[in-house]
């Protein structure tokens, strides 16, 4: 007899809800739109814009508030496929792609592809390779699946150890996005917008843990995407007069040009520009948009591909979504959902960087005529750019205008001179998806040290000292994360492509032998870790001295190389180690079945009906 | 007989493994393979134009975003057409 399941029907006013959500949100933009027609300052209608969806996403997670381990640890398994898709591509691309990836196409232009298309490919290659496997798994962590996969307490608890890398440079990364955000829109200084954004982040995930992550997170995926079309398609009609950028900012190509031009860019050579990813402080745009490989040649694009996709497709804070949905199928679904919407992010991505580089240089062209343009007192103020005339020669080349790299989608309302509100609502947009994705990462590592460390130690079947250990990590990684970026100055782009790095290199192995090899044994899988995140991390801390992971395109070669020498190792200790024992080909076969119960949920349930027959007797 | 039941169901087990290796890697070498074979012949291929766009550029910015999308939806349906045949068979075994 086994006990029975709950029931994993999804809630049918979900639609409902959120359509008011975004009614909402909406309506929040077009009335402040008319406020600040009417005289409200710009102060005013920034902390609206930004207070007020918070607020909202607070809310959102107060009413998602639980005590229960599954719905705390995978949202019930009750999320729609599309749901689950729009936090799965908030999670992938983060406020890093909404600010510093959009910066740095402005920049570097068709050789920034390379990370978009990374991140799409790494979706594809999650979604095929691994997410349905995993929710048949149905473990609560990464490193849960791998200790059950190979029942084994080393794995599990190596696995946890090693996530910590990707996951921590990631939600440094993205709590940096947000308080940048928070501390130029709002009068709060840097490190107090660091502090208050932790403890936002901490509270959606103590609150209700995935599922708090999930109500909350969709509505700011919304709110990101309306954030981002809505000025994006202003700009889009004023300057294409028609409302598709994805599709009509290659009219522009040729008035880009000219401006490039009279702003003297001339095309580059690789190694020219140093870094040849843009670096966050203001610097000069000098490299024609639409040249291949001035700043990465074509060997460095394909291995800065290759290594974001594997990162991608290996991202613990992804992976962990792989049991929130009600089957394999609604996984597999949700998964090319959400590698749908990552692709039009990254096919818009570029046209919001071709407008502003339009807009910013064809405006610089007339300054002998007819001066400064007015949106550069503004983003001076805002630290976004900085123009001097430095050979003195009355006209302004590409080498006098500094501009900030993170900052340039938040600078296109302002460049088309647009109304302010538009502005606050892209940066709305930036601080939702930033928030989400943040959520997605401190929750990995809450859950993992509490299911993974604490869950191991601690094998009583309560739920709360259980939850109180998640809530603990939570709350004690937020604060160390804070006060670290408090501490150092980091570059966002440099620390999201280093933990695309380490996932690739650590996980990606691992999980395609756990996964598609029924030989693989413990040994194997902890070998597989360990090289790879033994080789990336040697190659970080002493590569430098023999001119190895300096560079992006290195690090990222780095990490190719690191996970083909997991495998290896892998392949090699699974086979002159022990054979796998019957309980793991036994998993592997269970696992591999695309019907039945999840395979946790079942040992659950027997666990559970065990407990009771023993209490009864 | 239960061996005799066994070994349809192995069988079944087994065709479906493969199958579902197959449309795995066809899915994955599609989309690696277009990316990058358009990664190498990208300059070439800018001199030409499509939509206002170099094709190179266009084919990384947008023309293989969408073939990506497009063959993870194919994967989407050709792997559940796979798992509802082990389904059935199994039924039936």
């Amino acid at each position: 007899m086994s006990a029975p399941s709950r029931q994993h029907t999804p809630n049918p006013h979900l639609g409902a809800y959120y359509g008011i959500i975004t009614s909402a949100f909406v309506s929040l933009v077009v009335l402040l739109a008319m406020f600040e027609q009417l005289g409200w300052s710009e102060g005013a209608v920034a902390r609206s814009m930004i207070l007020l969806p918070l607020a909202l996403y607070i809310v959102i997670a107060v009413g998602s508030r639980t005590v229960n381990l599954e719905d705390f640890f995978v949202s019930g398994r009750r999320v729609p496929q599309v749901y689950n898709a729009m936090v799965m591509a908030a999670t992938a691309v983060g406020g890093v792609g909404f600010f510093a990836y959009t910066g740095a196409v402005f920049f570097i232009g068709f050789d920034a592809l390379a990370i978009g298309l990374g991140w799409t490919c790494g979706l594809l290659l999650a979604g095929v390779l691994f997410v349905p496997f995993l929710r048949k798994a149905g473990a609560y962590t990464l490193p849960a699946f791998l200790g059950q996969r190979f029942r084994s307490r080393e794995a599990r608890i190596a696995a946890s150890a090693l996530q910590v890398a990707p996951t921590v440079l990631l939600l440094a990364a993205e709590i940096k996005l947000a308080a940048m955000v928070v501390s130029l829109f709002l009068p709060l200084s840097f490190s107090l917008a660091v502090l208050l954004v932790a403890i936002f982040v901490a509270a959606v995930c103590i609150l209700g843990g995935m599922r708090a992550l999930t109500w909350s997170g969709s509505a700011e995926f919304i709110a990101g995407a309306v954030g981002l079309a809505v000025p994006l398609i202003v700009v889009s009609v004023l300057l294409t007069n028609l409302p598709a950028p994805q599709f009509t900012y290659g009219e522009m190509f040729g008035s880009l040009r000219g401006a490039e031009t009279a702003a003297d860019m001339s095309p580059t050579t690789p190694g020219e520009l140093a870094p040849a990813m843009p670096a966050p402080a203001p610097a000069e745009a000098t490299k024609p948009f639409l040249q291949p490989f001035g700043a990465i040649n074509e060997t460095g694009f394909v291995v800065l591909f290759l290594s974001f996709a594997l990162g991608t497709a290996a991202l613990p804070s992804l992976l962990v979504r792989s049991g929130v949905t009600g089957s394999i199928a609604d996984q597999r679904r949700s998964a090319a959902w959400a590698l749908a919407l990552v692709a039009l992010f990254a096919i818009t991505a570029p046209s919001l960087a071709v407008f502003a580089k339009l807009l910013m240089f064809r405006d610089m062209a007339l300054v002998p005529t007819a001066g400064p343009p007015a949106w550069l007192a503004e983003l001076s103020g805002r630290e976004l750019a900085q123009m001097s005339d430095l050979n003195g020669d009355g006209t302004i080349g590409a080498g006098e205008l500094l501009i900030g790299r993170d900052g340039v989608a938040l600078a296109l309302p302002m460049l088309a001179e647009l109304p302010f509100v538009l502005t606050a609502l892209m940066a709305a947009a930036g601080l939702a998806i930033a928030l989400a994705a943040a959520g997605s990462h401190l929750f990995t590592l809450g859950a993992s040290l509490a299911d993974d460390v604490y869950g191991v130690l601690d094998r009583r079947p309560n739920a709360l000292p259980l939850l109180m250990a998640a809530w603990a990590a939570i709350g004690a990684i937020a604060l160390a994360v804070a006060v670290f970026l408090l501490i150092a100055e980091v570059d966002v782009l440099h620390m999201a492509a280093t933990a695309f790095c380490f996932a690739g290199a650590t996980f990606f192995p691992v999980l395609l032998l756990a996964l598609w090899w029924p030989r693989c044994t413990q040994w194997g899988a902890l070998a597989s870790l360990a090289t790879g995140f033994g080789v990336m991390f040697l190659a970080l801390t002493l590569g430098g001295a023999f001119g190895i992971a300096e560079t992006i395109a290195g690090m990222g070669g780095a990490s190719l190389v690191a996970a083909l020498l997991a495998l290896g190792a892998g392949i090699g200790a699974s086979l002159y180690g022990p054979a796998p024992s019957a309980f793991d080909t036994a998993y592997y076969e269970e696992m591999r079945k695309p019907e039945g119960d999840t395979i946790f949920d079942r040992a659950q349930a027997r666990a559970k009906t065990a407990s009771a027959h023993a209490a009864e007797e | 007989m239960a061996a005799e039941q066994s070994e349809p169901e192995h069988a079944v087990r087994d065709r479906h493994q493969l199958r579902t290796l197959a449309v795995a890697i066809t899915t994955v070498a599609a989309a690696l393979s277009a990316v990058i074979v358009t990664i190498l012949y990208a300059v070439s291929l800018n001199r030409l134009w499509f939509l206002h766009f170099p094709l190179g550029f266009y084919l990384l910015a947008q023309g293989l975003l969408i073939f990506i999308v497009f063959v993870g939806f194919w994967y989407v349906r050709v792997q559940e057409r796979i798992d509802h045949t082990r389904n059935l068979n199994e039924e039936v075994a």
